[in-house]
């Protein structure tokens, strides 16, 4: 038998109301810094490039008609070698490559200045919506378990065997269910109140709230209820007899998220082999010019538009190794600080040490959503939307992807909050691992969606 | 497990995700490798991609050492995964008219309806 009991009291969570202010200034900040400060000079820079570039375009306009009256008279005079008519034509084609040239810089700067502001205004707007969510949680959880009476766990006459059902599950899909019955009023509400051409639909609005609100405080419930921690339960039956349940049960579930995945990536791989991408041209597999665009197309050929995936690739796999760090820091029952200072001050205490890792997987995580949406934001602008095939599996996939992401980043802030409080050690440890499970699975779903969607 | 193992002073996660880093490294740097034919570089990624997904499901996930039941249950669905790719490859042209020689000895093209 696995697994501890903690004696813990319900005030402690006002911390979490505290960490939620804290989180709401931080989203605040960096909206105001990234979205309305620098995003708001990229824009007067992007602006300034926009008259350059009208100028140049209407230069290269003028110059290709030049051109191409000098080339019809050059034409009708039967191509001379030398000449007027020759020379003409030669100043003309002159004056039009050097338009040309002048254009094409003018509208890389344009488009530069433009992926510039975006990417900080999407910045700035992730951040503070990731932080207003991540603070919804500990603000809403937190003040609810705060006020709940607190409980005994050595209630039960040291029954270990006692079965910790909860209905905090029940409430939190409850939740969930009446979110997305919501939703779609709660996003024409929210175009709405941005100014876009859409009517609000309050009613359903408000029905996502609430739902949201139900399943936070179903989520809090539970945290509240593995804060004080459980004996682990071993399954009895085959073919899982003798292992924990919750080990078991993350496999299982972990099998139907592989089926979820499959099918995005098996639709995928379906309509690709019908497309005539630049890839199939190249490969000989079909007669160019392709006539579809894919995301790899806009992405995989300049390292700069590549780099945000690219980036997260990496931060997906240092955060598998971060939590793996984090659950061998609580195991490690002969943890010493690191005779390096930076280290020794980094991690000081084994507790601290597990938090610290945990903190670092939020990070790496969190980055990658900020990432995400940035790309997605250029893609955007370059007229790749999800109105076309191409895009629609790409986004529904890559965006599953972040969802999934999303998700685990929101089961951290409470392990981080446990490993702050009760603390991680080698009786506790097995939530890390289990949690663990579920985070190693994205860094795999990444694994085939990176190399599929951004490279191929 | 074989977690508790050192190799040059490091556990085997430290040198998992070192793998891993150098193999995404690879990974990224194929595309840009100039002079490759474009199914090398799908060679490269499919090779890259089974290697990091070994590395993160036997090490990182411990399948490798964990009970052989839980690599059952990870491996259960990738049979439906095997059987959405036979579908992908069956209800595509290429399929009959693609193949190459070596795959259909013998085979009767008066069959084949364009």
């Amino acid at each position: 038998m696995s697994g501890s009991l903690h004696d813990v009291k319900n005030d402690i969570w006002m911390k979490t109301v505290v960490i939620g202010i804290a989180l709401l200034v931080v989203g605040g900040l960096a909206y105001g810094v990234m979205s309305v400060g620098i995003a708001s000079m990229k824009h007067h820079a992007w602006e300034d490039t926009i008259i350059p570039y009208e100028n140049a375009h209407d230069h290269y306009v003028e110059a290709s008609d030049e051109f191409a009256t000098a080339d019809k008279a050059w034409e009708d005079a039967g191509r001379p070698a030398s000449g007027e008519v020759h020379d003409e034509r030669e100043d003309a084609l002159e004056h039009y490559e050097h338009a040309f040239e002048e254009y094409d810089h003018a509208e890389h700067a344009k488009i530069d200045a433009h992926l510039s502001y975006l990417t900080w205004k999407t910045a700035g707007i992730t951040i503070a919506l990731m932080m207003v969510v991540y603070a919804s949680f500990y603000l809403v959880a937190g003040f609810f378990n705060s006020i709940q009476p607190d409980d005994d766990p050595y209630a039960h006459d040291g029954d270990h065997e006692e079965h910790h059902g909860s209905a905090s599950p029940i409430l939190m899909a409850s939740g969930i269910l009446l979110f997305m019955m919501g939703f779609p009023g709660f996003v024409d509400t929210c175009k709405a109140v941005l100014g876009l051409d859409y009517a609000a639909d309050y009613g359903g609005f408000t029905i996502s709230v609430v739902g949201f609100m139900i399943a936070i405080v179903g989520i809090g419930n539970w945290w509240r209820e593995d804060l004080a921690g459980h004996h682990e339960q071993v399954a009895l039956g085959q073919p899982f007899g003798g292992q924990d349940i919750r080990k078991a049960g993350m496999w299982i579930f972990l099998m139907s998220e592989m089926m979820v995945f499959a099918s995005f990536f098996s639709s995928y791989l379906r309509m690709r082999t019908e497309w005539c991408t630049q890839w199939a041209v190249d490969s000989g597999r079909c007669v160019g010019p392709a006539d579809v665009v894919t995301a790899s197309d806009l992405l995989r050929h300049d390292i700069g538009t590549l780099l945000p995936g690219a980036i997260n690739t990496f931060a997906l796999i240092i955060s598998s190794y971060t939590i793996v760090l984090a659950l061998k820091t609580a195991k490690d029952t002969k943890w010493t600080v690191s005779d390096n200072k930076l280290m020794a001050k980094l991690f000081p205490t084994r507790k601290k040490a597990v938090r610290n890792y945990l903190m670092m997987t939020l990070a790496l995580g969190s980055l990658f959503i900020i990432l995400k949406l940035i790309e997605w934001s250029h893609l955007v602008a370059e007229g790749f939307d999800i109105n076309t095939q191409a895009g629609s599996i790409f986004y529904v996939a890559t965006g599953a992807h972040g969802l999934h992401v999303f998700i685990g980043l929101l089961v951290m802030l409470f392990m981080i909050f446990k490993a702050d409080t009760v603390g991680y050690d080698e009786k506790n440890g097995r939530g890390i691992e289990y949690f663990g499970l579920y985070w190693h699975f994205v860094d795999l779903a990444w694994v085939a969606i990176f190399p599929a969607f951004y490279l191929y | 497990m074989g977690e508790h193992k050192l190799y040059a002073g490091k556990d085997i996660y430290f040198w998992n995700f070192v793998v891993l880093m150098l193999f995404t490294l690879l990974e990224v740097g194929a595309v840009y490798v100039s002079g490759l034919s474009v199914y090398t570089v799908w060679a490269i990624l499919i090779g890259v991609g089974i290697v990091k997904a070994y590395g993160i499901a036997a090490f990182f996930m411990h399948l490798k050492g964990d009970p052989f039941i839980y690599t059952r249950t990870a491996l259960f669905p990738v049979l439906f995964v095997a059987l959405m790719l036979w579908g992908i490859g069956l209800s595509n042209p290429d399929s009959i008219l693609g193949l190459p020689d070596w795959c259909t000895p013998n085979y009767d093209w008066a069959y084949v309806i364009e």
